[in-house]
């Protein structure tokens, strides 16, 4: 059983009164509500976070892409996964992933991941999401009637341009690239392909027929993610995939504390933080005509916005025991949460569980506490769990021993005769 | 009235059509939430014209035809010449409202000698910077086309009444898709740089009650384009022909009696 560090990084600054004075946390939420000086703290606190992640062994480092958005201040995962590359030696950069329609040409995307893995020597996992209406449709004006075909036609050249060793053309319908090379290539032939996904019947099918890890990234947690992972299941079987728990993944609020008690002293108003003010989405934003195919529709599947703003509501709006009741948060004493972690991995029947331990506007030192205590207290009593399943679709990085590692450079003396000069930091 | 279907172009692709009346050809290019059965303004306007209302390809029961469209003008353009071909129409006076309206006039200006008049209401396909317009795609996708009515209420009891729940919203959703596919993410269709070429009598109307084509939008479209009027529709939404088939149908019928006769003889 595998378990990943990862973090939203939402801007923790959003006023008291922001759902009754702003519609949308996404796509027009007012930028005076940002502050870039406080965000230098804010992007280095979470980064910090994410390298004690890796020291406190969790197996991954997960990242993602959004777009004018106030809970989550990463349009860029490459940004993020580039300092980690050379940051953190151990875990998986779980980039959860990069939307290929917004990028043209997405050889782009195919050459940055690239980079990131040569840095890394190899640790990168490789997430393509359609992407949300919010993201790919209102923020970056994508066509939602076009964004599907465009889609897999990215992600077909990108898989080219990572595999095939010549120079060839690309006359597709919506890239048109005379000399496709790509400099430089990944160390993974290919990287793990991840498919983060709310709910649309493509995606299961493209994960079947790739045998590409299916990530449920929900907010409304596994209880109510139980009955969407049972049809992917169900699909996976009807297509013939034969049956393997780390091709697919979960993602789920979790916090812990030495006691219940204690945990809902220190972590209840983080969690309303992110319900309500985090998930506050104007819906006309949550699903763009087109975005969601007739098949889906007619499914009753909705998108993770639009299906979950009722439901979400809700939660703001329950006790902190129905929270944990009803699934949307796993949290409390130790014990609590291994025995619902047990539950979550064996409703879900999922290998790879994407801990969601910071959530809202948690302090640091709050969600180190809760980092350490997951890792130190629960990780281990799961550890076994899936012990008799290869994973797939983990990074197959290069053996420590021939992996380059980052290092202190002092500065090269005037004359070889002399010792080396001191470096800046070190004078002062 | 049932529909008809006729393959048309080097492509044979099919038209599903409603044809009724006599006289002149009209030909009726829908709204953004395509044509409703055979509505009460297409009856009434068989009342005046011979009239021909096709859904375009990406509408309704031509929902699987949105892919083989290029969003531009000239693919539509192209199309609705072949459409004009296969029926053996050389010209006719042609109405348009909302995203039909743009395709009116794209016909209008690319092949002027087709098209005996012009009426236009709530005509899409121009942005004006500074003018405030509501965006019809981001609305709640529970209900996608209530701001193209007027009142509240109304979407259900014109568009989706006595229809089976799920067909009528799928039907919505994809309707508003294909409207997305030429309008997304602004309705800038670069049609702008052609309206100087329409030479059809031209009738544009605003709708009182249209959040999406304000009334500074139809003055724009006045002035550019020669010779044109320019009326208001009291009280109606974006989908005038929905709310108001009579008044929306007299406005075809006058004008062309009143100034696109002679066009004709």
């Amino acid at each position: 059983m595998k378990f990943h560090w990862f973090n939203l990084m939402p801007w923790p600054y959003l006023p008291d009164d922001f759902t009754e004075k702003h519609r949308s946390v996404w796509v027009d939420v007012d930028s005076r509500l940002f502050d870039a000086r406080k965000a230098n703290r804010i992007y280095n606190d979470y980064l910090d976070l994410l390298e004690l992640a890796e020291d406190v062994g969790y197996d991954g480092l997960g990242i993602n892409e959004h777009h004018q958005n106030a809970y989550g201040l990463m349009p860029s995962p490459q940004l993020m996964a580039a300092t980690l590359a050379r940051r953190t030696h151990r875990a998986a950069i779980l980039l959860l992933g990069q939307s290929l329609a917004l990028y043209d040409p997405p050889t782009r995307v195919a050459e940055e991941m690239a980079m990131i893995d040569c840095i890394s020597g190899g640790r990168l996992i490789s997430g393509f999401p359609v992407g949300s209406s919010m993201d790919d449709n209102y923020a970056c004006g994508v066509n939602p009637a076009t964004l599907r075909e465009k889609y897999h036609e990215a992600h077909n050249l990108v898989r080219r341009a990572w595999s095939d060793p010549d120079v060839f053309a690309w006359n597709g319908k919506h890239y048109k690239l005379r000399y496709v090379n790509l400099w430089p290539r990944p160390i993974q032939t290919p990287p793990p392909i991840w498919i983060p996904g709310g709910g649309s019947l493509e995606t299961w099918d493209f994960c079947a027929e790739h045998k590409y890890n299916y990530s449920y990234l929900s907010f409304s947690g596994y209880i109510r993610g139980a009955q969407l992972m049972e049809g992917f299941w169900q699909r996976m079987e009807q297509l013939g995939a034969e049956f393997n728990p780390y091709q697919a993944a979960f993602a789920q609020q979790i916090c812990v504390a030495e006691t219940d008690a204690e945990a809902k002293r220190l972590y209840e108003k983080h969690a309303r933080y992110f319900f309500s003010r985090c998930l506050h989405v104007y819906p006309g934003f949550a699903d763009a005509p087109g975005y969601r195919t007739e098949p889906t529709i007619r499914a009753g599947l909705v998108t993770q916005m639009a299906g979950q703003s009722s439901a979400l509501n809700q939660a703001a709006a329950l006790s902190w025991e129905e929270m944990i009741e009803k699934g949307y948060i796993v949290a409390g004493s130790p014990d609590s949460v291994a025995a619902q972690i047990e539950k979550v991995i064996d409703t879900l029947k999922v290998g790879h569980l994407v801990c969601l331990l910071h959530f809202g506007d948690m302090p640091n030192d709050v969600c180190r506490y809760s980092t350490q205590m997951f890792a130190d207290k629960v990780m281990p009593q799961m550890r076994s769990k899936w012990a008799g399943y290869e994973d797939h679709w983990y990074p197959k990085a290069m053996p420590l021993e021939d992996r380059a590692e980052p290092r202190t450079v002092t500065p090269f003396p005037a004359s070889l005769n002399e010792p080396p000069r001191k470096r800046v930091a070190e004078v002062k | 009235m049932n529909l008809e279907t006729i393959a048309v172009g080097p492509a044979r692709r099919t038209v599903y059509y409603y044809r009724r009346g006599h006289g002149q050809p009209l030909l009726y290019l829908h709204h953004m939430l395509g044509i409703v059965g055979f509505e009460p303004l297409l009856a009434k306007l068989a009342e005046s014209f011979d009239v021909i209302a096709p859904y375009a390809p990406g509408w309704g029961p031509a929902k699987d035809q949105l892919e083989d469209i290029d969003p531009g003008a000239l693919d539509i353009t192209l199309h609705n010449v072949d459409l004009l071909n296969a029926l053996g129409v050389k010209s006719a006076h042609v109405m348009g409202i909302s995203i039909g309206a743009w395709m009116g006039a794209e016909l209008a200006a690319i092949a002027p000698q087709r098209v005996l008049s012009l009426t236009l209401v709530n005509p899409l396909g121009l942005w004006l910077d500074g003018v405030e317009c509501a965006d019809p795609f981001a609305q709640h996708p529970g209900m996608p086309s209530e701001i193209q009515f007027s009142e509240r209420g109304l979407r259900k009891s014109l568009l989706l009444e006595g229809r089976d729940k799920m067909d009528a919203h799928v039907e919505e959703l994809l309707n508003l898709r294909a409207s997305a596919k030429f309008l997304w993410p602004i309705p800038d269709t670069g049609i702008s740089r052609r309206l100087g070429r329409i030479e059809a009598p031209t009738l544009i109307a605003t709708s009182e009650k249209d959040p999406i084509v304000p009334a500074a939008h139809g003055v724009a479209w006045r002035d550019a384009i020669a010779g044109s009027r320019l009326t208001t529709i009291a009280q109606a939404g974006h989908l005038a022909g929905l709310e108001q088939p009579e008044a929306c149908a007299a406005l075809a019928s006058d004008f062309v009696r009143d100034h696109a006769m002679s066009a004709v003889a």
